[in-house]
């Protein structure tokens, strides 16, 4: 099978149009995840700024405006993302160098604050040859970014798995107290990191905010801890407002979309309530959905999943917003490469 | 010292093998038997003590490092626990650190007894390949069986065990276990219990500081294995730990330590469905956390009959259970789709001797001999066996 562009033609224009103040959302189930589309939007954005011939094949639709995109997950580390991007052809480690791309993780240290098991984003150069878990004594003094928490000193190997380093992580995001507060301190730091692209920013340089799975934050912390489905609602918007546009994506499994609105024999628990408020309540505000989802006829050696594009609630019917909504078939290859194309067609 | 020990274990059931071994072990300190690069990317994986498991996982032949595999199971039936013991038995084998979560020490003396090598359990198969090797052109022959593709074909850890010479001196990857003996290793030390005690707050906590500290101060070169049995059960578990901030926030935590330690710990946990349903949001999220999903559904005994009478031969063991595969370890985290085992459909069998997984597959008609006789050299019949 010959090689894939990295960006399958027929999504370019969805993957690379965010008017202002868009928020697109795609949601994903067990068996089809969103991260090779995620994947696909940091490489619509970046693709141009990286790539040493810019001229070259599809990146020429992309010219016009210069993006900057911070991507927060909350299930995946950087060394996932890192890896997957660099079958892309994108080296987000430069990219984060130049100040193009921050990633902010919330999966190492989300609820891990009492271990403190982390040592901070550490910008001092980390040498990728040497295993840093042989016993370091003192490292350099902490440079630009902050230390929080509690002091690590005791264990030198903590925070460096091998082959990954915190160079390139911006931000680790730790959850700590309950409530709006707990979202506050949280947004703070996701803002900071936005502040410290925007400085660096030229003109017409655009920010993109890439949120993967915030709806875990919501599931892991609830109604009784505080948080609903209204007060993450919020803390979008109020990162939303900091930004040129949003993709986000979620978890959209028929248990946590439809145990809530059946008022079946078992009734719906909290968290299955709260993350269909929460999901619905985005897909009104979004311009477009991108849904992936298994086939319904069961799994195909040929196809992945289907991608169905379909507009949001917050979607305008002005002239200078086309969006087509679509459904498509979608096949991962081995390499990494993605066909997308129409059903029939191959 | 170490490999000494290794050697009791392994030279029980191979003579031949003992040797090459040792001398093997003198030359490469280093290299650690129990992980092997994946066939599929290079990425290390290790083995979770039954092959044919190990030849589900999505073409990498063992459970990738770093990466949490959950096994749900229906009814009240044990056979997720069985695999779970093989995973830990298959650990103490290699040597690798045991973590038991939630389980008194008791569970460490109901592993299986070790009888050797995964070969060893291919012997028999290979004798009866022998009779139809003749009839393969010999320059073929290396070529392995047919329909054992690179790609995640269930007989790849094996085959590369017996068929390449190159490999042969290597540590076995696998071994095999017998489920009415008793397992006795040098290195069963090895294993921690880590009860559950009773707090205030998550009862999860007390367990992640231990497996924190416990991963950290260890050695860069040991290897983890946490193993979870039954979680949120509540025997074994208090009645506040399924709350979904305790459960689903202890995930997170023991995602972000995989994370953080990728390349030296794995993790497999078991759900009992019947307690917890798949229809409810607090297991699907525990699901969307683990990187494989398998789910057994173990036949009622009402379908004994049927069962038997599904056997394709009087040598097989017949079916006693469904096996699905909802998501497969770094295949569906890249976006999923093109394992040639995914969308079949899978039955699974367990012995004194294995966990067997193999396609499942209605029977010829009772009473058809001829079509009977045909299915048996094949082991398991094809789709081309199946003509009507």
């Amino acid at each position: 099978m010959p090689s894939q562009p990295p960006l399958p033609p027929l999504l370019t224009p969805y993957l690379s149009s965010h008017p202002d103040s868009s928020l697109t959302l795609v949601t994903s189930i067990l068996g089809a995840t969103s991260n090779w589309l995620i994947l696909r939007f940091l490489h619509s954005s970046l693709a141009s700024l990286w790539a040493p011939n810019p001229s070259f094949g599809l990146d020429e639709s992309n010219n016009g405006t210069k993006k900057k995109v911070v991507l927060i997950s909350f299930l995946r580390g950087w060394h996932f993302w890192r890896t997957e991007a660099k079958r892309l052809g994108l080296d987000l480690a430069r990219l984060a160098d130049k100040k193009q791309f921050a990633f902010i993780d919330g999966l190492s240290d989300l609820f891990n604050t009492a271990q403190g098991s982390r040592s901070p984003a550490n910008p001092t150069p980390a040498r990728p040859g040497i295993p840093q878990r042989t016993t370091l004594p003192v490292r350099g003094p902490p440079g630009a970014v902050p230390a929080r928490g509690p002091p690590t000193a005791q264990i030198p190997s903590a925070g460096a798995p091998e082959g990954t380093t915190d160079k390139g992580v911006a931000q680790t995001l730790s959850f700590s107290g309950r409530g709006v507060a707990a979202l506050d301190a949280l947004e703070n730091e996701i803002l900071a990191v936005i502040a410290q692209l925007k400085i660096s920013a030229e003109d017409g340089e655009e920010i993109l905010l890439v949120i993967d799975q915030p709806d875990f934050l919501l599931a892991a912390t609830g109604p009784s801890m505080d948080i609903g489905a209204t007060e993450m609602a919020e803390w979008i918007t109020g990162l939303q407002q900091n930004v040129h546009a949003t993709v986000i994506t979620l978890a959209a499994d028929s248990p946590l979309i439809h145990n809530a609105s059946t008022s079946g024999i078992q009734g719906s628990t909290p968290i299955e309530g709260e993350h269909a408020a929460f999901a619905i309540g985005l897909a009104h505000r979004a311009r477009s959905v991108m849904q992936l989802r298994t086939l319904e006829t069961g799994a195909a050696t040929d196809v992945s999943g289907v991608l169905r594009i379909s507009r949001g609630g917050g979607w305008s019917s002005g002239p200078e917003d086309n969006l087509d909504e679509k459904e498509l078939l979608y096949y991962i290859q081995r390499d990494g490469g993605v066909r997308v194309f129409g059903r029939g067609e191959s | 010292m170490s490999f000494r020990k290794r050697n009791i274990g392994v030279s029980t059931g191979i003579d031949r093998n003992a040797a090459p071994t040792a001398v093997a072990q003198a030359a490469l300190p280093e290299s650690n038997p129990g992980v092997r690069p994946s066939p599929d990317d290079g990425r290390p994986t290790t083995s979770t003590g039954c092959p044919s498991l190990d030849g589900l996982l999505a073409g990498h032949a063992g459970l990738p490092m770093g990466k949490i595999l959950l096994i749900e199971e229906n009814g009240t039936t044990e056979f997720a626990g069985q695999l779970l013991r093989y995973y830990a038995a298959e650990g103490v084998v290699q040597e690798q650190k045991i973590h038991v979560v939630g389980m008194p020490e008791q569970w460490g003396r109901s592993l299986p007894g070790l009888i050797g090598t995964a070969d060893i359990l291919e012997g028999k198969r290979s004798d009866k390949r022998k009779d139809e090797r003749m009839k393969i052109a010999w320059r073929y022959e290396r070529l392995g069986e047919f329909g054992a593709g690179i790609a995640g074909s269930r007989d790849a850890p094996p085959q590369t065990g017996d068929s390449d010479g190159a490999q042969k001196p290597q540590q076995a990857f696998c071994h095999a276990f017998d489920l009415t003996k008793r397992f006795t290793h040098p290195s069963i030390t090895n294993m921690t219990f880590i009860p559950l005690t009773p707090s205030k707050e998550s009862p999860y906590a007390s367990i992640l500081k231990r497996l924190q500290s416990a991963i950290q101060s260890s050695s860069p070169s040991t290897i983890h294995r946490i193993v979870i049995p039954s979680l949120l059960n509540p025997g074994l578990y208090p009645p506040d730990a399924s709350r979904p901030e305790y459960v689903l926030q202890f995930l997170h935590s023991l995602k972000a330590l995989m994370t953080t330690h990728s390349s030296r710990v794995t993790a497999m946990l078991t759900l009992p469905l019947t307690l917890f349903p798949r229809s409810s949001g607090l297991v699907r999220w525990i699901e969307l956390l683990c990187d494989g999903v398998i789910e057994l559904c173990p036949f009622p005994h009402s379908a004994d009959a049927l069962a038997t009478s599904g056997a394709a031969t009087s040598e097989e063991e017949p079916p006693q259970g469904m096996l699905k595969t909802h998501r497969l370890p770094v295949l569906h985290e890249r976006g999923g789709g093109n394992d040639q085992n995914i969308g079949q459909d899978w039955a699974f069998n367990l012995s004194r001797r294995r966990f067997e997984i193999k396609p499942f597959s209605l029977p010829p008609a009772e009473g058809d001999k001829e079509a009977q006789e045909a299915s048996v050299p094949s082991g398991m019949p094809k789709k081309a066996d199946l003509e009507f």
